[in-house]
Parts: C-alpha cells; structure tokens; sequence
C-alpha cells in the first residue's frame, strides 16, 4: 500500500465548503473534485468547471437522426422499393418529416443519455475514495474535498498544509 | 431621485412615440384614402398587416401573463409588469381597428379588403361570390353584421381582461391586498379561454377570412404560436432597453433572460409544428379547396414559380432554421447583445410571415382570361407607415401606463422570489 490516489479533507458547513473550493480553484490544481450528498449552488463554478459537453452529445445525436430518418425513407420508397402513393412523388422532403423529426427527438435523447454516461465517466462502480471510512459519510453529512495524486501540482505535505490553511479538517491520504 | 429622471425620460420617450405614430399614421391613412377612392385594397393590407403585427404583441403579453398567474409562476413577476403596462395599448388598438371596420359600412364595394363582403364580387372561374356554394354555406358565419359583432366581442374580451389584470396588479403596489393576487389568478383561469376564443375569431375573421374558400383547424393555433413569439422577443428587447435605462438595472437578472430566451426556442419549434402540420395535413389529403392556399403562395396559375416561393423558403430557413440553430447555443440565451439579435430577427420575420399569410390571394385574370393571377408580394411606404405609425401609438400607451404604476411589483407576494432568480 504504497500508491496513494490523494488527498481528502472535511469541512464543517456549506459556505466553508463552497469557499474552500473556490480556493481549491484558485491555487490552480486540476484533478480534485467535491463530495456532497446534496447539489449545492453555484458550485461548478466555484470548482472553476466549464460548461457541460453533453449538449454537443445531444446535438450530434439529433443530427444523426434527422439523417437517418431522411435515408430510411427515400431508401425504402424510392430506391429499394418504389411505391406510389396518393400520387405523390417517390420521394420529397415533405412527407417523410414526422418520421425525420421523430428519430431526430429519439436519437437526440439517446445522445444526451449517452453523453451524460460518458461525461460523467459512468459506469464507475468502483472508487479508491472508498477506502476511507470518512469518506463513505458523505452519503450522511460530510462534506469533502479530495485532490488527488495525479494532479501536477500534487505534494503529500504541501498540499496537506493547503488543505489545512483553507480550512479543511479530518484530513486523510487515501490509498489507491 | 434617479426615479425623477427616469420618469421624465420616459415622459419625453412618450411624446417622441405619439409624434412619430400620429406622423406615420397621417401617412398610412393617406393611402388608405387612396386605395379607398381607386378601390386598390394594398393600402388597407398595409394597415391590416401593421395592426396585426402590434395586436400579436400585444395578445401574447396577455396570454403570458394568465399563463404565469395561472401556474403561480414566480420568476416573471418583474417582467409581468413590463407586459401589463404594453397591453394599455389594447384600447388604442381598437381604435385603429375602426378604419378597417368602415370599409364594410361606408365602401361602396363593402367587400374591398374582405371580399365575402360583397356579394357582387367576381372570382376567378366561380361567378360572384352570391353564386358561390361554399359562401352560401358559409354565409351564417361570414356576414357583415356577425362579423362586426364579434370584432367587438374580441376587442372587449382583450380590453375587460387586460384592464382588469392591470388595475389589481397596480392596486397591490399601493395597498399590498393579496386578493388582489387571487382575484388576478382566478380571473386567469376563465380569460384564458375567453382570450383563445377571441384570437382564433380575430385571426379566422382578419386574416384567414381573406380567402374564405380556404379551410383549416389549425388556423387559429398557428396565430397563437406566432403571438406568443412575438411577445417573447419584444419582452426581450423591453427589458434589456429598460435595464440599460435605469428601470430595470440590478433587477433583470441573467436568469430572466435565460429563462424567456429558452421559451423563444420552445416556441420556435412549436411555431414550425404547427405551420408544417398545417401544410402536412393539406399536402396528404390533396383536396383542392384546401390546396390552392398553398399552391398560389408557390406557384402562378401557368405553374412558373412566383414571389410567395421566395418567402415562403424565407420562412422556413428565417423564421424556424436559424433562430433554431441559434438559440440551441446556451450563448445565445445569455449573452445580452446575441439575445436582442435573434429577438429582432425573430419580430422581422414574423412580419413577414403576416406578409405571407395576408397578401397573396386569387384575382380575377384581365379580361377574364381562364386562371387566375396572384396578388404578388411587394413591401409598400404605407406598409412602413402603418407599421411605425401604430408601433408609435403602442410604444406612447405603454410609456403613459409607466408613469401609473412602480417599475416591478413591489409589493407582490412573489416579488422577492423573482428579484432573487438564478438559473
């Protein structure tokens, strides 16, 4: 038990938390996260987060739809097996939109599903964090901060002091 | 005080505003009269097109605010009052209403603009329209007097709600009295049906009524759709003015803006189901009586693509596409200056799309060729003139509602909530 993942500390209410995570920010690490078992406000940009990449996710997916629904169509009435209805031509943009805007809502949703997975590094059944008995209190009442080993900034007594200047306490290194 | 001069500012924009409406409207009565000694309808087309361009603001407010009372909305209180003080136009809009409701009293052809009117009038291929079947079925509906009836009707249903709506809200700012709240809340629930009913009349009556032969359900929901954006962008576009003026400064709130950007974009795909479902439904069943409405917005009668084609493309790439493309970026929501682009863009073309359902018509082809000729599109000085001219009476009623009531709802049990709104 050598490799440590990083750095945990507690703080006692949600403005201290919320403030030190500010600080986190701006002592310029990278790689840490926040622990709560409730949102709190305005924390993404407290940790300095940049907006979510999942509506590219969505927008990707809607695309794809909208084009498959377009192909589906005109491969099905107009190339494989043309089919004359009401008169109406073969194919036009017209008469296959519900079916081009359905799959693009569908496709769309999955994409957002999907993107918010991958985001968020789901599924992850599995956290070196669990190793601390502390850290599984944050399903209660806890309130912590973990920066972790990988970060450039990262140094076991440094970093432990920056945690205790900004006011964290219950500070434990956990094992990988 | 800043509030004095804040008030005398908006004093000054007031009587700027009625200056240029009573100029413009001069102007586009001019070519009212013109068109009324030669018997040329565009110059009424320009004052219907103007009128309901404003009115459509306007009825969206309305329907906003009910909606907002009605699901106890809390976040657009500061912006309920914005909307409340633009629907003191209501009044002023049923007086420039009253020229259009002359030609059927006064005319000597009554059924110049809406020519149901006048049983003497020629269609093309049909005979007159007292010859024409589908008029006489349709006749207990479209005749002179019901008709005036109900423009009456629909004006006192947006004026009675409006009015009242405006007189508790601005009674809560002196006396605090919650039933003020609740009366407003329990008026919504019944005004909302009222004021459906009375917009589906109005656009049925003024716009669809146009082309009587035409039929459709969708009418009525697709005037809605397009109120409700109108009101959504020039919501926009008050708001950041009066926060850039003082009114409002500190008080609207990103979120605000964020939150009405976000209902622009719902509203934008709404638009655009409800206009392709219109045209669908038609498409699929293929009967004439219902086709032609798009065929001569496509086509002349000789099949060569004409001006309404253009448009027509305008709508769908300008009034869906790209508002839709651009309001999918959370920056356009939230950046000030991208927000007042789209919501102008947004208002253009939603006067285009009163172009596009208002001009085009069948007229009898010289000399009484077979077919018909399409009224084409074309933008007139009056349209210019009736446009800003009626704008200028609205903007001067809201300016003058200002001066009667605080900024933002002080003392509304909501108020707070709204002042204190974040994403």
């Amino acid at each position: 038990m050598t490799e440590k993942y990083g750095i945990i500390a507690s703080f006692p209410d949600t403005p201290s938390f919320f403030h030190a995570a500010e600080k986190v920010r701006d002592a310029g690490y990278k790689k840490w996260d926040t622990y709560s078992s409730f949102p709190v406000h305005g924390m993404p940009e407290a940790q300095g987060q940049a907006r979510s990449k999942v509506p590219i996710f969505t927008f990707l997916g809607g695309i794809t739809g909208f084009t498959v629904g377009l192909v589906m169509v005109w491969w099905m009435n107009a190339y494989d097996y043309p089919l004359i209805v009401r008169g109406q031509p073969f194919f036009s943009p017209v008469f296959p939109f519900p079916i081009m805007y359905e799959l693009t809502i569908l496709l769309a949703a999955f994409g957002t599903l999907g993107g918010m997975f991958i985001t968020n590094l789901l599924p992850q059944h599995y956290s070196p964090l669990f190793n601390s008995e502390q850290f599984l209190e944050v399903s209660g009442d806890r309130l912590v901060i973990a920066i972790e080993a990988r970060d450039a900034q990262y140094d076991v007594v440094a970093t432990r002091q920056f945690l205790e200047e900004i006011g964290g306490t219950d500070i434990e290194e956990v094992s990988a | 005080m800043s509030s004095d001069t804040t008030n005398s500012r908006g004093k000054q924009v007031g009587l700027i505003a009625l200056v240029v409406g009573i100029v413009g409207i001069v102007i586009a009565l001019f070519g009212f009269k013109q068109g009324w000694d030669s018997g040329e309808v565009r110059p009424m087309m320009s004052w219907l097109i103007a009128l309901g361009f404003w009115l459509s603001i306007a009825i969206g407010m309305l329907f906003l605010v009910q909606i907002w009372y009605v699901f106890h909305a809390r976040w657009p209180t500061i912006i309920r009052r914005q909307c409340e003080h633009f629907m003191a136009a209501f009044p002023y809009l049923l007086v420039l209403f009253l020229p259009l409701l002359a030609i059927p009293f006064f005319h000597e052809n009554p059924g110049l603009l809406w020519k149901w009117m006048d049983g003497h009038n020629e269609l093309p291929g049909h005979g007159t329209v007292a010859e024409d079947p589908l008029y006489a079925w349709k006749s207990p509906f479209l005749n002179i007097p019901f008709f005036t009836i109900r423009a009456i009707g629909i004006f006192v249903v947006f004026i009675g709600v409006a009015t009242l709506l405006r007189k508790w809200s601005f009674d809560t700012d002196t006396t605090g009295n919650i039933n003020n709240t609740h009366n407003a809340r329990r008026l919504s629930s019944l005004g909302l049906f009222l004021t459906a009913i009375a917009m589906t009349l109005g656009s049925i009556d003024w716009f669809k009524s146009l082309e009587y032969h035409w039929f459709s359900t969708m009418y009525g929901v697709w005037f809605f759709s397009a109120c409700i954006r109108a009101a959504l962008a020039s919501i926009i576009i008050l708001t950041v003015i009066l926060a850039c003026k003082g009114y409002l400064k500190g008080i609207l709130k990103q979120a605000h803006r964020y939150d009405i950007a976000c209902m622009m974009l719902a509203f934008t795909v709404f638009w655009a189901y409800i206009s392709f479902s219109q045209y669908f439904l038609i498409y699929s069943a293929n009967i004439p009586e219902e086709t032609f409405w798009y065929n001569i917005r496509e086509k002349n009668f000789d099949g060569a693509l004409n001006s309404w084609w253009w448009v027509s493309m305008g709508l769908i790439f300008g009034h869906f596409l790209t508002p839709f493309l651009l309001l999918l970026w959370y920056k356009t929501k939230v950046v000030v200056w991208r927000t007042v682009g789209v919501s102008i863009w947004i208002l253009a073309f939603h006067l285009l799309d009163l172009y596009w359902n208002i001009i085009p018509g069948k007229l009898v082809a010289p000399d009484h060729a077979p077919g018909y000729i399409v009224r084409q599109f074309s933008i007139s000085i009056y349209d210019l003139a009736a446009l800003i001219g009626i704008g200028g009476i609205c903007i001067f009623a809201m300016c003058r509602s200002m001066k009667k009531a605080e900024p933002i709802p002080v003392r509304d049990p909501n108020i707070l909530t709204s002042i204190n709104y974040t994403e």
